[in-house]
């Protein structure tokens, strides 16, 4: 496979940077929806109602985005991969209900760093299976690793700090929910990683991914609910605020959509502790919006301040030690050993590494695209129709400056994308 | 002798990235058995 040249492969890196820091800040303002739900509706019932949102959108933004022929195109190209992205759902699926139990057993101070190191494992995975890091030099493979350490570090204070939660009393129990909930989210990367490294695009990925999560998640929420009937009573008592949970899981797809490239153009070793700068966003509508940390202490914000600037150093750390050209010859050679193995075309797989379109998927959209968007954004409407304001004390002038910092974020780094590799 | 009918079926069947993402699945759905 031929290298790719230096210029590409910094502009590729950049793109990869960026997106897993735009993962982070999408996938952090995907928590504050679920602080809009009263109380009294079952933790499953609102993970399943987030993954129908995250389901309508993860089929229609590909819709919209690339046309589902480029999806068909993916999938005649490299169809086992349909099984590894159905496997990936099944264990996001897994992992998130596990936090909400991890959550009620041992508080969220516990759980979060707990869970949190699932960029620890997935370096591992990164380094066993998929080459990274191999020739990147003794400082890139210091900035990587350290800067996880140090991202783990101000994961743990912010955690403490921003703990409101009443803990039960089950110690064993939850952490090793959230332990099983790092292992399973640090494992999701390895299919990410073969599918990207293979050649299929993140959109045609994401397409099944959902599949494997919508099914796991369903039977989760059955088995805990008691059956079907049990199920959709509580989905229809908790209809009014269904609206706010799937525009949770919407948001929450749009970070992931930018996770998925960040994973494909830097790697898991280092896009997944990029991405996982959520929590300091997830702190910042917290604290900003929502009033949390309101009159707490002098230590509780020495800890804040603290653990988000190690955050951001541990993340600065990583984004500063992109892969250079040795590296990116390693992750070719692995791409090349995938290829070989599952008798897929060396040119589908080379120009995906390079960021580039297979000219045969480059097709318009279909009247099928239009009738999935239109019917994605009838059930938005329909259900914002029927959605209930809640009655929270609300900073919207905070609101507004992190919208437009989103915004911002969203427009830059999806126009570099689209710039660089058509979002390919 | 003929080529096997399903070559990535077996390839993947043979693929430690394919089986170590279902064991810790397993394992998940087993800590969520336990703690619910």
């Amino acid at each position: 496979m031929d290298p790719v040249a230096a210029a590409r492969l910094r502009r590729l890196q950049l793109v990869g940077v960026l997106s897993g820091f735009t993962a982070g800040a999408w996938l952090g303002a995907a928590e504050a929806p679920t602080k809009m739900v009263s109380l009294g509706i079952s933790p499953v019932v609102i993970s399943l109602t987030m993954v129908l949102g995250v389901f309508l959108a993860r089929w229609s933004l590909p819709a919209l985005l690339r046309g589902t022929s480029a999806v068909r195109a993916d999938v005649r190209q490299v169809p086992h991969l349909v099984v590894w992205a159905a496997l990936a759902g099944c264990l996001w699926a897994v992992a998130n209900t596990l936090t909400i139990f991890a959550i009620r057993d041992i508080g969220l101070s516990i759980a979060f760093p707990l869970w949190n190191a699932n960029s620890l494992l997935g370096i591992l995975w990164g380094i066993v299976f998929f080459s990274e890091l191999r020739d990147a030099g003794r400082a890139r493979r210091l900035g990587v690793l350290g800067g996880a350490v140090v991202m783990f570090g101000g994961a743990t204070f912010l955690a403490v700090a921003s703990s409101t939660q009443a803990v039960a009393g089950h110690p064993a129990r939850g952490v090793a929910a959230a332990l099983a909930a790092g292992a399973l989210w640090g494992t999701m990367y390895i299919p990410y990683r073969k599918a990207y490294l293979t050649g299929m695009n993140p959109l045609s990925f994401v397409t099944f991914f959902t599949i494997g999560e919508v099914g796991m998640m369903t039977a989760i929420a059955l088995a805990d609910r008691g059956g079907p009937a049990a199920l959709l009573a509580e989905l229809a008592r908790a209809r009014d605020v269904l609206f706010w949970l799937l525009l949770g899981g919407f948001v929450w797809v749009v970070g992931d959509l930018f996770q998925q490239y960040a994973a494909k153009y830097v790697g898991i070793s280092r896009g997944i502790p990029l991405s996982n700068t959520n929590q300091l966003w997830g702190l910042l509508w917290g604290v900003l919006v929502f009033g949390e940390l309101h009159g707490a202490s002098g230590r509780t914000y020495a800890q804040v301040v603290g653990g988000s600037l190690l955050m951001a150093l541990g993340a600065g750390g990583i984004a500063l030690a992109s892969a250079t050209g040795p590296e990116h010859r390693r992750w070719q050679d692995a791409a090349a050993r995938e290829g070989e193995r599952y008798a897929v075309d060396p040119g589908y797989t080379r120009s995906a590494l390079a960021g580039e379109g297979a000219a045969a998927t480059a097709r318009g959209r279909t009247w099928l695209d239009w009738l999935i968007v239109t019917a994605a954004t009838a059930v938005f409407v329909a259900l914002a129709r029927g959605a209930r304001v809640p009655d929270l004390a609300l900073d919207w002038p905070a609101i507004t400056a992190l919208a437009v910092v989103m915004l911002a974020l969203l427009g830059g780094t999806g126009l570099l994308l689209w710039r660089t590799t058509r979002f390919n | 002798m003929t080529s096997p009918p399903h070559p990535r079926l077996a390839a993947m069947l043979r693929d430690a990235q394919f089986w170590v993402p279902v064991a810790v699945l397993l394992l998940g759905l087993l800590v969520l058995q336990w703690i619910r």
